[in-house]
């Protein structure tokens, strides 16, 4: 009888981990009565993980290579599948302090990204697509992932150079990354 | 009386499933948060010139709020020679009559969406008085960030430390119609390009309409008794004038040559724009033969 309560639970938790799954779903096909429609999938972008230098020293450059699983900068672009898109990225020549009084230079070389098309999470298992591409002018022909993962990754590396003489603190800068259909 | 058989499942094996679906369920919520951006609806907003009003759904399906803006640019798909597209966003310099930038507003313009929570924006149109009858364009461009921007705090006196924000942008194309729309697509010129494996087959078209152009183009390798080789098609918008590139496997079978491409472009076979929001135009469809 105990057995039987807990592949009951077991069964209610399927169906929570479910919807969860489903909830990440976003339908292409919206049914309603005997009355079918396509609907193009919203394209959207994510940053799934940021680039991250971590702690870097006076004098000492930094560089994070776009294969590098744990600091890469992640973007996953979602979509219809099969869809073209066109992508850029505007990027910073430096990083600055909060207080603006003090700015690192950061450098991104012309094969410091890798766009995955096969929907392929980890950077350092690249899948299909361009490799060690220039981030400052992404490739032409884009297209969204398959059909079962309607996502394109974006794997960035890039280098940070501070001066001999860098004040200690915190740097920022922005990263911008946009995308268009372009075929609408 | 049927002797019903049911399985009973050891201590062991019990727990293990258990913590197989627990882990299974911590893993699905930070995915979910993980794929959640803001979502922008729909792909293409059309405003006609009677009410000249619209509105956009923007939706946060993560567990953070995101601060968004809306923001105006000029951009249509443009191509090289050899049929790669691309769409360069304007904000200034801007030569093309049917450019709309300057004249669709959007409100509001800023803002913050809770987490799973949503907003409308809507767009109203002031156009120029006596403005020519077609299509005016502009790309509504979504900027979305985390509501709360951590800057990393420098522990070590002497340490120095990094973060960078990553800004998403989203460019959905706005249209607004007025007056009679003709949509009319003329070939001028096909050229085909045989490599070791595929066949590129690059398709130079003009938009003779007042209206973008936005159909599929379908081209299909066929062998000397018409049998398909292979076939692939695209999503077409033409603006202007334009060149697109689709490439056909050239795959091994029992197939006679010469072969030819059979080149189809049609307006019709749109699933994902309402029917209500397409302008209809002309068919192409011609023959190209191979010089292998």
């Amino acid at each position: 009888m105990k057995n039987i309560l807990d592949i009951k639970k077991m069964i209610y938790v399927l169906i929570i981990l479910g919807s969860v799954l489903i909830n990440k779903v976003s339908a292409q096909d919206v049914a309603n009565g005997s009355a079918t429609a396509n609907v193009q999938a919203a394209l959207s972008i994510v940053a799934t993980q940021d680039l991250q230098f971590g702690s870097v020293f006076q004098g000492v450059s930094k560089t994070v290579t776009n294969n590098d699983a744990a600091a890469a900068g992640i973007f996953t672009i979602t979509g219809a599948a099969g869809a073209g898109i066109s992508a850029y990225m505007t990027l910073p020549q430096y990083i600055s302090t909060a207080a603006g009084d003090d700015r690192m230079t950061i450098a991104f070389r012309n094969t410091d990204i890798t766009i995955d098309s096969t929907s392929n999470a980890d950077p350092s298992a690249f899948g299909s697509g361009w490799l060690d591409v220039d981030p400052n002018s992404l490739p032409t022909g884009l297209v969204i992932g398959s059909d079962v993962t309607p996502h394109t990754m974006l794997f960035l590396g890039g280098r940070v150079i501070p001066s001999v003489d860098q004040s200690a603190g915190s740097y920022t800068g922005n990263i911008i990354v946009t995308v268009a259909y372009n075929g609408i | 009386m049927k002797k019903k058989n049911r399985v009973l499942i050891g201590d062991n094996s019990r727990n293990s499933l258990w913590g197989f679906f627990i882990i299974l369920t911590l893993l699905a919520a930070p995915l979910s948060q993980l794929a959640a951006g803001v979502l922008v609806a729909p792909s293409v907003i059309v405003l006609q010139d009677k009410s000249k009003t619209g509105r956009m759904n923007l939706q946060n399906p993560s567990n953070s709020p995101k601060e968004v803006s809306i923001s105006f640019s000029y951009g249509i798909p443009e191509s090289d020679s050899l049929g790669n597209v691309n769409i360069f966003l304007r904000d200034t310099g801007i030569t093309d009559p049917h450019s709309a930038l300057g004249w669709v507003k959007a409100f509001p313009r800023k803002l913050i969406i809770p987490p799973h929570g949503s907003q409308v924006v809507r767009f109203i149109a002031k156009p120029p008085k006596g403005i020519a009858d077609g299509e005016y364009w502009v790309r509504v461009v979504v900027e979305s960030q985390e509501g709360t921007t951590s800057i990393p705090s420098a522990s070590d006196a002497e340490q120095i430390t990094t973060q960078l924000n990553m800004i998403m942008r989203t460019a959905i194309m706005l249209k607004y119609r007025t007056g009679e729309l003709v949509a009319s697509l003329e070939l001028k010129e096909t050229i085909v390009k045989v490599n070791e494996t595929s066949v590129d087959v690059i398709v130079d078209l003009i938009n003779n309409g007042n209206v973008s152009y936005v159909g599929l183009l379908e081209c299909r390798l066929l062998d000397a008794d018409k049998k398909i080789v292979s076939k692939n098609h695209i999503q077409l918008a033409v603006y202007k004038d334009l060149k697109r590139r689709v490439t056909l496997p050239l795959v091994e079978g029992n197939f006679k040559r010469p072969y030819s491409v059979a080149v189809s472009i049609t307006n019709k076979g749109r699933k994902d724009i309402p029917s209500n929001e397409m302008v209809f135009g002309n068919d192409l469809a011609y023959f190209v033969g191979l010089n292998e």
